[in-house]
């Protein structure tokens, strides 16, 4: 009468093979929204971070309201965004974007900040200009303190990228809300399973990429890569050495 | 070559740092601005870089005056080692020291080439250094780099700010005769701070001595150690030879005579008497070449007579100092833990004195009453 009494790792063995294209499209729905809205966040954030280090009262105006637009609950924020944009991808990444802005932004404020002002002392003593300072004393001193923030805002944006489904939006929260609302566990699984896989991979990367920054790695780098040119100018002394010879 | 006209600083709290500065650096001169904390010199060196506008007067390097020169123009011609030396610490030590070659826009090549040579001269292995992170020098190799990056590009004048202000006397003292050879060949115009006149009289052709902002008397080390201008040279030639006691500082001045000097072969008995006598814990033995033979405690040497010992037999030799290898701090350290005189030798076993807590204490006196004058002043 009943089919079989199934265990919840069949039903989620079998709806991933049955629905593994959909499964894919939502990921890729996913990264895309979650990319754009970090994409979005760094390019107002990181300029904004550089430009507030300059202007102490301002900064401290900016980064509370980005403190206040962290503290609303994430489904009211987007709930409350409805008004604003409609319904949605464009109000998902928006309120994304939103709730990303104050890791990025306070970190690069604070890690720009707290360059010793000796270390930029010493640049433009050298007689490097603003710009150069920037670029190449500032923003690389704390480049780890940003990216620190850049992980953060990530992963939280691949998390609250979720509720995007419930705006109107796409991504890997139409599986996990569709699940809740039929109370299948595994749709649920289906959805949420890929999205913290995303979220850790995101994690790493940054992570891996913080670390090939890291000045003693990069010394390193240097060192043998300069090693390798020197064995290289070596072979091609030699050549040049039993010619000399030839000719004597 | 570098010139100050009537140049004061007034920040823009009101702090007047430098008063109507009058200076001529001739070409190769190698100049020591020296005085106290606060005093004015390092306003007055980055005046001359523009990382400070003077607020008055005028300053010209090479004749030519600093405000019709782009600064950081300038400051590319211009040697600077910073006070706190601020290495990058993202940057190998290769791209520290070629840095002003490289807003030069030197070729690699050209910039790989420089900085080998460079430390080369600074008796650094290229091959071991280059690479090396700031982080990954001691302190007197860092120093070292901070001064390789300001003659990198090979200006005409460097402006040092204390290069070698927080190192041990040796490193320090090392460091200057470096300077002083590596300058004979090199003949920079050098403006050199510092607050140590030790430091000053070795390297200076003339030593400028400021006060508040002023000048309180030039002239070369001679002049200055001859004929100071008034007490407050006077008192800073001095003073300044007292404040350049540290821990790391050498023993001597703490050594004095033995309470009581022993030769081998005197009778244990007369010395356990004389020790007691005159409430002694220690005695020193040294033959007649003035060797040390050892030392002797009075419970030991009590003991020993106990068992009819010999007087060598209650010689003991593993605690001393060997003046060349110690400082301040061992003998502190040694005291603290054992608070009985410490005999200093030399490394040829020559009996030098003892270092006691009372001559710790004397100095410590003598230190503590000279701060107090200060303050008082
Ligand atoms: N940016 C500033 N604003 C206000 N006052 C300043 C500033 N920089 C220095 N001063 C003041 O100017 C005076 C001279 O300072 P300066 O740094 O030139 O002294 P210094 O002789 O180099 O002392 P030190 O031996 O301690 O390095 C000091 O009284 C100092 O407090
Ligand atoms: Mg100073």
């Amino acid at each position: 009468m009943f089919p079989p009494e199934r265990t919840f790792w069949e039903l989620f063995v079998t709806y991933v093979s049955e629905n593994w294209p959909r499964i894919l499209a939502l990921t890729g729905q996913h990264v895309m929204i979650s990319g754009i809205a970090v994409c979005i966040t760094l390019l107002i954030c990181i300029p904004l971070g550089i430009y507030l280090t300059k202007r102490e009262k301002l900064a401290s105006v900016v980064i509370g309201v980005a403190n206040v637009f962290q503290t609303i609950p994430s489904l009211a924020l987007l709930g409350f965004l409805i008004f604003v944009f409609g319904i949605g991808n464009d109000n998902a990444i928006c309120a994304l974007v939103l709730y990303a802005v104050l890791p990025v932004l306070q970190n690069t404020y604070t890690g720009l900040r707290n360059v010793s002002p000796v270390m930029i002392q010493a640049a433009r003593g050298m007689g490097m200009t603003e710009t150069q300072i920037l670029l190449k004393v500032q923003l690389p001193l704390a480049r780890s303190v940003i990216i620190a923030g850049i992980r953060v805002a990530t992963v939280w944006v691949i998390g609250t990228a979720t509720l995007a489904s419930a705006i109107g939006g796409g991504g890997l929260g139409k599986l996990i809300f569709a699940g809740l609302g039929a109370l299948r566990q595994e749709v649920v699984l289906a959805g949420a399973l890929p999205a913290t896989v995303l979220a850790l991979l995101a994690d790493q990367g940054l992570k891996m990429l913080q670390n090939h920054f890291e000045p003693r790695r990069r010394a390193l780098r240097l060192a043998r890569k300069y090693a390798a040119e020197e064995s290289v100018r070596e072979e091609k002394d030699v050549p040049g050495e039993e010619m000399v010879r030839h000719e004597m | 070559m570098v010139t100050f006209e009537a140049v004061s600083k007034v920040f823009t709290d009101g702090t007047e740092a430098v008063k109507e500065l009058d200076l001529d650096v001739g070409e190769g001169e190698f100049v020591v601005l020296i005085g106290p904390s606060g005093c004015g010199k390092t306003t007055s060196l980055k005046m001359i870089n523009r990382l400070e506008e003077n607020t008055s007067g005028r300053i010209r390097v090479n004749g030519r005056d600093i405000r019709s020169v782009d600064p950081v123009q300038l400051r590319r011609g211009i040697g600077y080692v910073i006070q706190e030396i601020a290495l990058w610490p993202h940057m190998s030590v290769a791209e520290n020291i070629g840095i002003v070659p490289r807003l030069l826009g030197w070729d690699s090549g050209r910039i790989d080439a420089r900085v080998d040579e460079l430390l080369v001269l600074a008796g650094l292995d290229p091959a071991k250094f280059r690479h090396r992170l700031p982080d990954q020098l001691s302190g007197g190799q860092k120093q070292r780099i901070g001064v390789l990056r300001a003659l990198a590009a090979d200006p005409p004048v460097v402006l040092m700010d204390e290069p070698f202000g927080a190192l041990d006397p040796i490193t320090r003292d090392v460091l200057q005769s470096e300077l002083k050879e590596l300058n004979k060949s090199l003949r920079k115009t050098i403006v050199f701070v510092t607050h140590d006149m030790d430091e000053a009289l070795k390297l200076a052709d003339r030593v400028v001595l400021m006060r508040q902002g002023k000048i309180e008397q030039m002239g070369s080390p001679e002049e200055i150690q001859n004929a100071p201008a008034n007490d407050f040279v006077r008192s800073f030639i001095g003073e300044d030879r007292l404040a350049s006691i540290s821990p790391e500082s050498s023993l001597e001045i703490l050594l004095h005579d033995p309470f009581l000097r022993v030769a081998p072969g005197e009778d244990p008995r007369d010395v356990l008497e004389r020790m007691e006598d005159d409430g002694l814990e220690t005695a020193q033995v040294v033959d007649a070449r003035g060797n040390w033979m050892g030392m002797l405690y009075l419970p030991v040497l009590k003991r020993t007579l106990r068992n009819r010992g010999t007087l060598r037999e209650a010689v003991r030799r593993n605690r001393k100092l060997v003046l060349e290898e110690a400082v301040m701090r061992d003998a502190a350290e040694m005291l603290a833990d054992m608070d009985l005189s410490i005999p200093v030798v030399n490394r040829e076993n020559e009996f030098l004195g003892v270092v006691t807590s009372g001559s710790l204490a004397r100095l410590a006196i003598g230190r503590l009453s000279r701060s107090r004058k200060e303050e008082n002043a």
